[in-house]
């Protein structure tokens, strides 16, 4: 079980403040949850990179690859000779290979999002339903009390409208 | 749209669209049951009529081997193009007056996509042998033949209705955790389920944003290919009108127009009976019928080259062909074609003209019987005029063929109407993201400015 201490605040800015200075107080990376993607979240929390594109461009090529074989293999077990052409004829293989490039990596994109997303989510996390809404909230965990209020101290200065502990099972 | 939208704040859009979902009155269970009845009186009894009697009680024949079936198969398709392509292209360009109205386009997409491969299962007559288009080891130890461009389709249809859903669908995910914030019952649970424990973390976000765009990235050139592979199943013959290389890119130009016509008929409705309001506005009717004017000048141009290059070609069956859709038994569906796709949207000139919201609904319906009047043409007066005249002869679709085409368009209309009842038809966060953030000073911007 570990203890978070959740900001809520009614400005984007108070909360990315808060964010910094949790930070620079040498709390564990503060996580936010706002209405809509925010601006500025990496200069203040650090740069954000995604295994993403990874998934994408290996999909593509699996894909790409699958089409081909699919459609050459396909051709040699069937063997259906048509006016003295190759049997394994690259323009129209070509068309399968580019629908399914273009289907695994619409596929492993997702799969891609899903794992770098930690969805879906199999646990109850730290939610605040107000985020959904038209507040911004910032979370960070807390070892111990002396530690919350440590956290509460700072996102009380940076203009939070109220602070909760919240529980989240491990 | 932001000028529109200035009073709202960030609660209002959730209680807008939450409310929109959630509030069901008599006029949506009545428009329901309507359109479920013409589907099922229409649509699915002929169908059944047909598999029991056989393909005979179509009235496609020799030379008309293909009918309103591939017309309504290929105009669905055609309008399935514009909502997942337009709002991939200007999510790229990162196009602010798309925010309102993608995601029903998208649904838009979707839907037709579903109608298209049903009429497919339609028109082959025995659909319980549809699996056999599929490659998979069988006992038969036959696989398809993927030199075939019907494969191109199988496989083009297939992708692009699993990118489209899967699109519509992860952008939808911050939003069904907004609802399901604010249900109860067996709705919180369905919209726990899809949204999957979104929280709108900085994370999330950051993932949703690059796997959205990559979605994007790969859908663009996917939408183009589908209907370029549409309209190779008839170039790849060598029926006269039909043998055209200018064909991919005059069906892609065709499936773009009619889609376009086809958001905006889309938008007059849930503007109107969705009280969309402050959501869709004139910016969105005013850009559409920009777009339109484009689309139905390359349209035009497209046709003028395909009636060019008959005529260039100094052959006989080249120039009857021609002769024939012009003057011949089908000719007043083309000049009917001709003022409802090329003349008509000429009024887009006029900005009043676009940011009317009825006489722009009118242009979109008359458009989009242009396009299938289009569709009808290409499929019945090339077979009617083929190279021998004594295999010359006329397709007049039957009964039954006409219910299923005024079906297809029921069904398609019930499909959308459970839809707006599942999925938040307006993009919240991407509404809220034109607005101006709490805690900021308005930015005063006229009116269209944000598109």
């Amino acid at each position: 079980m570990t203890n978070f201490a959740v900001g809520l605040f009614h400005e984007p800015q108070s909360a990315l403040a808060a964010a910094g200075s949790l930070k620079s107080a040498g709390f564990a990376t503060p996580e936010l949850m706002s209405p809509i993607p925010l601006e500025g979240v990496e200069e203040v929390l650090g740069e954000k990179k995604s295994v993403i594109k990874r998934f994408t461009f290996f999909g593509a090529v699996i894909g790409g690859l699958s089409g081909f074989l699919l459609a050459a293999g396909t051709a040699v077990l069937y063997l259906h000779p048509t006016g003295g052409r190759p049997i394994i004829t690259i323009p129209p293989y070509l068309i399968i290979t580019y629908e399914l490039t273009i289907l695994f990596g619409i596929v492993f994109t997702v799969l891609g999002f899903f794992i770098s997303a930690r969805l879906p989510a199999f646990r109850d996390r730290v939610y605040v339903p107000e985020t959904a809404v038209d507040k911004f909230a910032v979370s960070v965990g807390c070892d111990n009390e002396e530690h919350f209020k440590r956290a509460e101290t700072i996102l009380n200065e940076a203009g939070a409208e109220q602070v909760r502990e919240v529980a989240e099972e491990d | 749209m932001r000028a529109e939208t200035n009073d709202l704040r960030y609660a209002d859009v959730n209680e807008d669209i939450v409310k929109s979902i959630l509030e069901t009155g008599p006029k949506y269970y009545v428009t329901l049951a309507i359109a479920g009845g013409i589907t099922l009186l229409c649509f699915f009894f002929p169908w059944f009529y047909q598999l029991y009697f056989g393909i005979g009680a179509a009235g496609m024949n020799h030379p008309g081997v293909w009918g309103t079936y591939l017309a309504s198969f290929i105009f669905w398709i055609g309008l399935s193009h514009s909502g997942t392509l337009l709002s991939c292209v200007l999510h790229l360009t990162n196009s602010s007056w798309r925010k309102a109205m993608y995601r029903s386009a998208e649904a838009m997409t979707l839907f037709s996509l579903m109608v298209a491969a049903t009429m497919v299962m339609v028109h082959v007559g025995r659909p319980w042998f549809i699996h056999w288009a599929l490659p998979y080891p069988n006992q038969m130890e036959m696989w398809p033949n993927f030199r075939s461009p019907l494969l191109f389709d199988v496989m083009a249809i297939t992708t692009y209705l699993t990118g489209s859903s899967i699109f519509i669908y992860m952008g939808s995910i911050p939003d069904f955790a907004a609802v399901r914030d604010r249900t109860t019952g067996w709705r919180n649970h369905m919209y726990s389920l899809l949204s999957l424990g979104w929280r709108g973390t900085d994370m999330e976000w950051h993932r949703l944003h690059w796997a959205y765009t990559f979605l994007a990235v790969l859908i663009i050139p996917l939408a183009v290919s589908v209907h370029s592979i549409v309209s190779w199943d008839f170039a790849m013959s060598i029926v006269p009108a039909l043998h055209q290389t200018i064909f991919a890119p005059y069906f892609v130009v065709g499936a773009i127009y009619s889609g376009t016509a086809g958001i905006v008929t889309v938008m007059f409705v849930l503007r109107k009976y969705m009280n969309f309001e402050q959501y869709i506005t004139k910016v969105h009717f005013d850009n559409l019928g920009k777009l339109l004017l484009v689309l139905s000048l390359i349209w035009t141009y497209i046709n003028a080259i395909e009636l060019f290059t008959g005529w260039y070609s100094g052959t006989s069956t080249e120039h009857e062909a021609l002769n024939y859709k012009l003057f011949g038994y089908y000719a007043l569906l083309y000049w009917e074609m001709i003022l409802f796709c090329a003349v008509a949207p000429l009024l887009c000139i006029s900005s009043r003209f676009r940011t009317s919201f009825v006489p722009m609904l009118i242009l979109s319906i008359a458009i989009n019987i242009g396009m299938y009047t289009e569709r009808f043409l290409i499929v019945g007066t090339s077979l009617s005029r083929q190279y021998l005249p004594d295999a010359w002869g006329l397709y007049v679709p039957s009964l039954v063929e006409i219910s299923i085409m005024v079906g297809s368009l029921a069904l398609f209309v019930t499909l959308f109407l459970v839809f707006v009842k599942i999925f938040p038809s307006v993009s919240m966060y991407e509404v809220k993201e034109t607005m101006d953030v709490p805690g900021t000073k308005p930015t005063a911007q006229p009116e269209g400015s944000s598109a």
